[in-house]
């Protein structure tokens, strides 16, 4: 299963690849902004995109929205490291399938990818 | 006396989250305590907020007290929490403020808590400014005794906790009636 995981943060990518690498999932790839995401995204149609909803430029909410435009099927699912309800709310209209708070850990990322991964 | 027990009953605040329409990502089931060894407690307020934010398998929300060194306001802005209590740890005087050295005022806060409410989650963070401020023996009872309450009902506790801080006796005391959970965790 590939895996797409957009985040201005480097070190933050890092870690969560490395978190998913831990979990078995191998095929990681980053993005740093909307741009690299949807030509990444375009390139190898992951089938989990974890988007951080605060992007320098264009932000995470309009990038769910072009990526579902891309594929209906996408599984996006919403990072953000504070928990704003209309921002979640955002995210959840855009079609994102759930939400995950950074920092993020083993036991979350796990729940949501044995929820999303099938 | 009806009436009056009517309209008291009817007044009171309800402490329950608006959901958030997320999946719940922690299983931790009632009448446990569960401690955390992390620092700083990103895996206990995320478990802690995803609890209180989301319903379980069989629809049932949940509703959560936290007594946390963090100021209440910081707490409430990142988790989104409205209108969950949430008790501040410190020495000043004010609504909503426990000290650390009124071991009993905890105590009761959290027992009060866990008689009140059938399906309950209490965040505990801040032990190692306890165990600073009181002997450790007496913060240990403290655990014991609402440990007690928690098993008999149908709320749990999470105890984050920061190995760095105590001895490995102190960490075996405090463990042993409870569920360890390990996770690594990404930084912010």
């Amino acid at each position: 299963m590939r895996i797409l995981v957009v985040d201005d943060s480097e070190a933050f990518r890092k870690v969560m690849t490395e978190l998913l690498v831990r979990a078995g999932f191998h095929e990681v790839s980053e993005a740093g902004d909307f741009d690299e995401a949807l030509k990444v995204y375009k390139g190898n149609h992951p089938t989990i995109v974890f988007v951080d909803m605060v992007l320098p430029g264009r932000s995470g909410v309009e990038l769910t929205k072009e990526i579902l435009k891309t594929d209906p099927n996408a599984k996006v699912i919403a990072m953000s490291s504070i928990i704003n309800k209309s921002m979640i709310k955002q995210s959840l209209d855009a079609g994102a399938k759930d939400f995950l708070l950074k920092p993020t850990n083993e036991i979350a990322l796990s729940s949501v990818l044995s929820m999303w991964s099938d | 006396m009806s009436l009056f027990l009517f309209k008291k009953r009817r007044e009171k605040k309800s402490i329950r989250e608006s959901g958030l329409g997320i999946s719940r990502k922690y299983s931790l089931p009632p009448g446990k305590s569960y401690v955390i060894e992390e620092t700083p407690p990103s895996i206990s307020f995320d478990a802690f907020s995803n609890l209180i934010s989301t319903a379980d398998e069989r629809g049932n929300k949940t509703v959560g007290m936290a007594v946390t060194r963090q100021h209440p306001d910081l707490v409430r802005e990142k988790y989104g929490l409205e209108k969950t209590p949430i008790y501040w740890l410190a020495t000043r005087a004010g609504e909503g403020v426990i000290s650390p050295t009124n071991l009993g005022i905890l105590t009761h806060t959290m027992i009060k808590f866990v008689e009140d409410n059938e399906n309950g989650v209490i965040l505990l963070d801040g032990l190692e400014y306890l165990v600073s401020n009181n002997d450790f023996n007496k913060v240990l009872r403290v655990i014991d005794q609402v440990n007690d309450h928690i098993s008999q009902s149908g709320t749990r506790l999470i105890l984050p906790v920061d190995p760095r801080v105590f001895e490995p006796r102190e960490l075996a005391l405090l463990e042993r009636n409870m569920e360890k959970i390990s996770a690594l965790a990404t930084a912010d």
